[in-house]
């Protein structure tokens, strides 16, 4: 016998029949075809049971109520919260993506502290008591007004608590980065009295003049106005948009007034006019506010319709028309803040308010309210001993955040700063001034949830819980014009390495010891909102929100025309250049100190950010030699970027939009690197009386890349 | 190559003409060798496809402790008592180890080893049963029990057979390709049901639907 | 049983005037449908948004400029005389994608599809999408992930699915209560997060949902056009590309002559023919 070739054939075929008969190849091939579907890495999702717990999103000041969407306790959606009386139901992107936030790729997930260029992981106890340690000498030098302190929002019971700790430790140098809320403090301050906030009541007004705010994008409490705005069809209530762009809420307006960028003040001064030279103003209405006549004066002599209408491009026939048409409407509104309403000068708000305050529109339904803060939080006395009152007495380094930034940028002042809530190296105009002030303080401490810019900027990072993580009462502002104390509850354990901002503040009280300990002696943040929301505490957390006020305030406030007789100059843009460079807030990219989620970035249209270029709106007609689509350098006295541009025909000539909320730098590849931020193209101009920066724009030159 | 160059040769002097009958009764053994061969290849691999390739396609994991479901059905008297709708309408599945704990206590109620791990590893330690589920679908899949068993008025058995009469949970058997439990082609490795639980796959589900509703059904009645 | 139950044809209808294109509809979308995002999501042509919101301009100069925003959600056509034999779904050759119709719901497998994208060349509404890349979610955020929608995987085509499976969520509480879904127990995602209330959802067959009210459907096929049938009996509502005949369940709602407009191509002097004699459109060729 001998094995030939057959006897190989004779195996193959063999072995070919026997699989072919065995169930190897019907299985294999159904198995392999499984597996070419379900690939291992492809995530699945755990299944359970479907629970809803409410909560209140704190990312921007809309004070929104959510309802997180849980599957056996892990939170897999936002959405708006049905029965809020805020947003009804109503949510942004931003509130629904929050989720994104939990697992942001630039969360801080430990303490850290820095160590020549990099940072270094250290624990809380670590980290709390290097923390009191520097502060402790500072205190011990003498000079605790050199700790000064940063911050976004300036209500609540952590703006309190922080409040309190710079009270107990001897610093008057607390800084709140502008916004809305803080712009219309400063306006009722201003007009007013101290204390109050403005509200404006979109949703019973029928003559809405708003002097360039985004009501749809992103003003104030973003759903509520896109509510208010799109319920406005069915209440037969007009909008009328005095803008330089056709932004979204001029397109949605039933009448567009077209100004020249930066004029919103002398054209609201210009309506004031019109209405007093016409009598249309009862002097009823001004009884009791001194200063009306030298105000009066002073518009007669300054804001005439020819003046005006030279200063802002809007003719005198229709300015008259305007004024007319506003006085006319049973529940007219003037409201301020251009865009969001982040930036601005005060003459602008104020001149806004006192179009207002003129046509008897204070505290009405429809109108502008004056309203008291809300007043829930009852804080034990503070400890404040010898050294923390001869500290707090001295007088502020500045009056402003950006005041601040300048002064720390020639002299110097602070020994030690804290940033909660506040990203100013990005946020602010002209960053690298704000980077290079930063440099001259010694020590800074952050407590951001992020490694954002500001972040990277400082020494020791005590990193925050984020809204899903934590207990806080959020109260709403930003020109609401009803008083609503939500509950922000968390919703998930802490991800990170993260604690509450306000049990950091109470380990560092703690860690100081002595007074500063007895102010700070509670067990836990989650203790000290309990004890200090007091009467209100049952319901807050109970319903998960409580309405302070939602009716008109009772009265009509007086009104001080002083600032506005004081005349104060409008702010010019400055720098060079044939083109006016605007900064435009668009919805879709949060512009404050948070950075927009994956989930909102992906949402922004090529028409905004195309590759890694930011797209700048120009009308066709001063293009010049550039075209659609073309790379352009963009040229300030502040810097230059490179920059696509995008046709619009909506947009004054001779005007640059460059949209705001882009070029961040940090690690989040999904955020950071895109475009570039304009505010590193303008530079700020600080508006005298008010210390607010006034930059509307700067000027800027084009050329082809 | 000169092995070939080699068999070529030892071919050579026979020449190609000559081959078939030349070599005639070598031939004959030689096919029969191959006869031999095919049929030895044959039986290998024929039967190790059906015997030996079953038991390496998959793996088997025995459940966390042994579980008594008819003990279970005994004392609760039907399956709802443990895997009940929630009141969403969504079906519980296996019970958690909450679910467990409104009979159980932390001592354990019988006096068998498996109710001493649970209560030592699982009770005691709050931790949930990592249970291996024999119906586990895949994550494409969207079944909904009050589909079938409310609004169909089908029992458990017509799917899930007479598990609620076992008195010890078999081991769970994973396909190591695709990672399904053995029960979605079911136990027979041809696939071949003889009831209606013993196969659960998309072909099954199709045919009961056209059977019972006249068609098999859109993408998204079963899939997600 | 399935067969004795009323067939539903859901549809939304949206109020272009109202959208203010915030994207609210856009992100819950995606965080509803476990829908991926990459690091650069500027090139929109591989950038997967199942609902998009297009921006349209009348195309005339400062002052007179327009614009509007236009939700596109997948359209879920129900082909030619709606007889269910969408764009999409003929083309199918894994019957990876299918007609619902129960619900009038394009429903799809994505685990079926094999990727050949012969549907994206169909859709006329460019509402599917390929995953020419595998899903990767930053270290931590799979956990954000919804167990309600499987996460797709590189190679298969995906689309808006009416958020189906809040229909099968809302079906299994009325099964076990022994009732029929009511119209706000069914609504999906984008219809939910609208701040403006832009859009409406609901059942176009029931006569008592708002949707119903609003599109007032016509039942009939349009004897200008027999391919088109479902036409709105409402002036001011219309379909995209409606002459086509894909019928789809995606209505359009504005007061503004430009945006009805824009909604098809016309040739000269079509649209004054089509807008005065509203519910005649005349077929293309």
């Amino acid at each position: 016998m001998k094995i030939d070739r057959r006897s190989f054939l004779g195996l193959g075929l063999g072995a070919a029949a026997g699989i072919a008969l065995s169930p190897v190849g019907v299985k294999l091939t159904d198995d392999s075809s499984i597996w070419t579907q379900n690939w291992p890495w492809t995530p699945v999702p755990e299944d359970g049971k479907i629970t809803y717990d409410r909560s209140v999103c704190n990312l921007c000041p809309g004070a929104c109520g959510i309802s997180v969407r849980k599957i056996n306790g892990r939170p897999v959606k936002i959405e708006g919260l049905d029965d809020h009386p805020i947003n009804h139901g109503g949510a942004c992107l931003h509130g629904i993506s929050g989720l994104q936030y939990l697992y942001d790729p630039a969360r801080i997930k430990t303490p850290l502290k820095k160590t020549g260029n990099k940072f270094e992981k250290i624990s809380w106890d670590e980290a709390i008591s290097l923390v009191a340690q520097k502060l402790g000498e500072i205190r011990e030098s003498g000079a605790p007004e050199s700790l000064g302190l940063i911050t976004g929002a300036d209500n609540g019971s952590m703006a309190r608590l922080f409040d309190r700790f710079m009270g107990a430790f001897g610093s008057p140098n607390t800084y709140t980065m502008p916004s809305l809320e803080s712009n219309l403090a400063q306006t009722a301050a201003a007009l007013h009295s101290a204390d109050r906030r403005l509200g404006f009541d979109l949703d019973h007004s029928d003559f809405i003049l708003s002097f360039g705010a985004g009501i749809i994008e992103g003003w104030g409490s973003p759903v509520a106005c896109i509510q208010a705005n799109a319920s406005r069809r069915e209440r037969k209530a007009k909008l009328v948009q005095i803008d330089y762009r056709l932004s979204n809420t001029a397109n949605a307006a039933d009448k567009i007034i077209a100004v020249n960028p930066g004029t919103e003040a002398d054209l609201a001064l210009g309506l004031c006019a019109v209405l007093l030279a016409k009598n249309k103003i009862s002097t009823n209405t001004l009884s009791g506010d001194v200063s009306k006549l030298p105000f009066a004066a002073m518009l007669e002599k300054a804001y005439t319709p020819d003046k005006v209408a030279a200063i802002t491009g809007v003719n005198a026939a229709d300015i008259d028309a305007l004024a007319m048409a506003f006085i006319k409407a049973k529940a007219p509104v003037a409201v301020p803040g251009k865009g969001r309403g982040d930036a601005g000068s005060l003459r602008e708000f104020a001149a806004v308010q006192a179009l207002n305050a003129l046509a008897g529109r204070l505290n009405k339904a429809g109108g502008a309210f004056v309203m008291c803060p809300a007043d829930y939080l009852s804080f034990p006395e503070n400890v404040v001993d010898a050294t923390a009152e001869k500290g707090a007495g001295k007088a502020k380094l500045a009056g402003s955040v950006n005041e601040l930034a300048d002064k720390l940028e020639t002299d110097g002042g602070l020994s030690a700063l804290f940033i909660y809530n506040a990203n100013p190296c990005y946020a602010l105009n002209a960053p690298e001034k704000i980077k290079a002030a930063m440099d001259n303080v010694g020590f800074k401490v952050s407590f951001s949830s992020f490694m954002d810019e500001t972040a990277l900027k400082s020494d020791v990072i005590l990193p925050a819980s984020i809204f899903l993580e934590r207990l806080e009462d959020v109260v709403s502002g930003a020109g609401l014009a009803k008083t609503v104390v939500g509950l922000c509850r968390p919703m998930v354990n802490p991800v990170f390495d993260t604690k509450h901002p306000g049990d950091a503040l109470i380990l560092l009280a703690r860690a100081m010891g002595a007074g500063m300990a007895q102010s700070f002696a509670w067990e836990s943040y989650d203790a000290c909102l309990e004890q200090v929301t007091g009467k209100i505490w049952d319901t807050l957390s109970g319903d998960g929100y409580v309405v302070i006020n939602d009716k008109p305030p009772v009265g009509t406030p007086r009104t001080d025309f002083t600032f506005l007789v004081s005349a104060p100059k409008a702010a010019a843009s400055n720098g060079e250049g044939e083109y006016t460079l605007v900064p435009v807030d668009k919805m879709r990219l949060a512009g404050g100190a948070m950075a927009s989620s994956p989930f909102a970035v992906k949402t922004v249209p090529d028409m905004v950010l195309s590759g890694k270029y930011s797209v700048v709106e120009i009308n066709p007609a001063t293009a010049g030699v550039l075209k659609d689509g073309d790379i352009a350098v963009l040229k300030t006295a502040m810097g230059r970027a490179k920059v696509k541009i995008g046709f619009n025909e909506g947009i004054l000539p001779g005007v640059i939009g460059m949209p705001r909320g882009l070029g961040h730098a940090f690690n989040n590849p999904y955020v950071a690197g895109k475009g570039a931020n304009v505010n590193d193209l303008i530079g700020p101009v600080i508006e005298p009386g008010s210390g607010l920066d006034a930059a509307f724009g700067i000027k800027a030159s084009l050329s082809k890349a | 190559m000169s092995e070939l160059e080699n068999k070529a040769n030892d071919d050579g002097p026979g020449g190609g003409v000559h081959h078939g009958t030349n070599n005639g009764p070598e031939d004959d053994k030689g096919l029969g060798l191959g006869v031999v061969f095919f049929m030895g290849a044959f039986l290998v691999c024929f039967l190790s496809g059906w015997l030996l390739f079953p038991k390496l396609l998959y793996s088997k994991k025995e459940q966390p402790f042994n579980f008594d479901h008819n003990l279970h059905v005994e004392e609760t008297g039907d399956c709802e008592s443990c895997h009940y709708f929630r009141e969403d309408g969504t079906f519980s599945g296996i019970p958690g180890l909450e679910a467990c704990m409104e009979c159980h206590t932390d001592e354990p109620m019988g006096e068998t080893d498996d109710e001493a791990v649970f209560v030592d590893e699982y009770v005691a330690q709050g931790k949930e049963v990592p249970w291996l589920i024999y119906a586990r679908q895949p994550d494409c899949v969207f079944f909904s029990h009050a589909a079938h068993t409310v609004a169909g008025g089908m029992d458990c058995k017509s799917c899930h057979g007479h598990i609620g009469e076992s008195s010890s949970s078999r081991p769970y058997e994973e396909n190591r390709i695709t990672g399904y439990s053995r029960d979605i082609w079911g136990k027979n490795i041809w696939g071949i049901k003889k009831n209606s639980w013993d196969r659960m796959k998309m072909d099954d589900c199709a045919d009961c639907h056209l059977e019972r509703t006249g068609h098999k059904g859109y993408c998204f009645q079963c899939h997600k | 049983m399935i067969e004795n139950k009323k067939v539903h044809k859901f549809g939304m209808v949206i109020d272009v005037d109202k959208c203010t294109g915030c994207g609210a509809c856009m992100v819950s979308c995606m965080s509803e449908n476990n829908v991926p995002f990459k690091e650069d999501e500027s090139n929109k042509k591989d950038s997967i948004t199942w609902m998009r919101v297009y921006k349209l301009t009348n195309g005339k100069s400062f002052p007179e400029t327009e614009i509007a925003y236009l939700p596109r959600p997948c359209q879920h056509c129900g082909g030619i005389g709606d007889h269910g034999h969408s764009p999409c779904v003929s083309v199918c050759p894994a019957t990876a994608t299918d007609y619902g119709y129960d619900t009038g719901i394009v429903s799809q497998i994505y685990t079926r599809c094999f990727g050949c994208r012969y549907c994206m060349g169909a859709c006329p509404y460019h509402a599917r999408y390929f995953n020419w890349w595998d899903p990767k979610w930053p270290e931590g955020m799979e956990n954000y992930l919804s167990p309600n929608v499987s996460p797709r995987m590189r190679g298969v085509v995906e689309k808006c699915s009416f958020c189906y499976h809040r229909y099968q969520l809302a079906r299994e509480k009325a099964m076990i209560e022994h009732r029929e879904i009511e119209e706000m127990e069914y609504q999906t995602a984008c219809t939910t997060a609208c701040p403006a209330g832009a859009i409406v959802f609901g059942d176009l067959n029931n006569p008592a949902h708002k949707v119903h009210q609003i599109v007032k459907p016509d039942p009939h096929p349009d004897p200008m056009n027999h391919k088109v049938v479902g036409k709105s009996r409402n002036p001011n509502v219309f379909r995209l590309l409606e002459r086509l005949g894909t019928n789809p369940k995606v209505y359009y709602m504005s007061e503004r002559e430009w945006v009805r407009k824009a909604g098809d191509n016309y040739l000269k002097g079509e649209w004054e023919n089509v807008k005065t004699h509203h519910g005649a459109s005349s077929s293309h060729g």
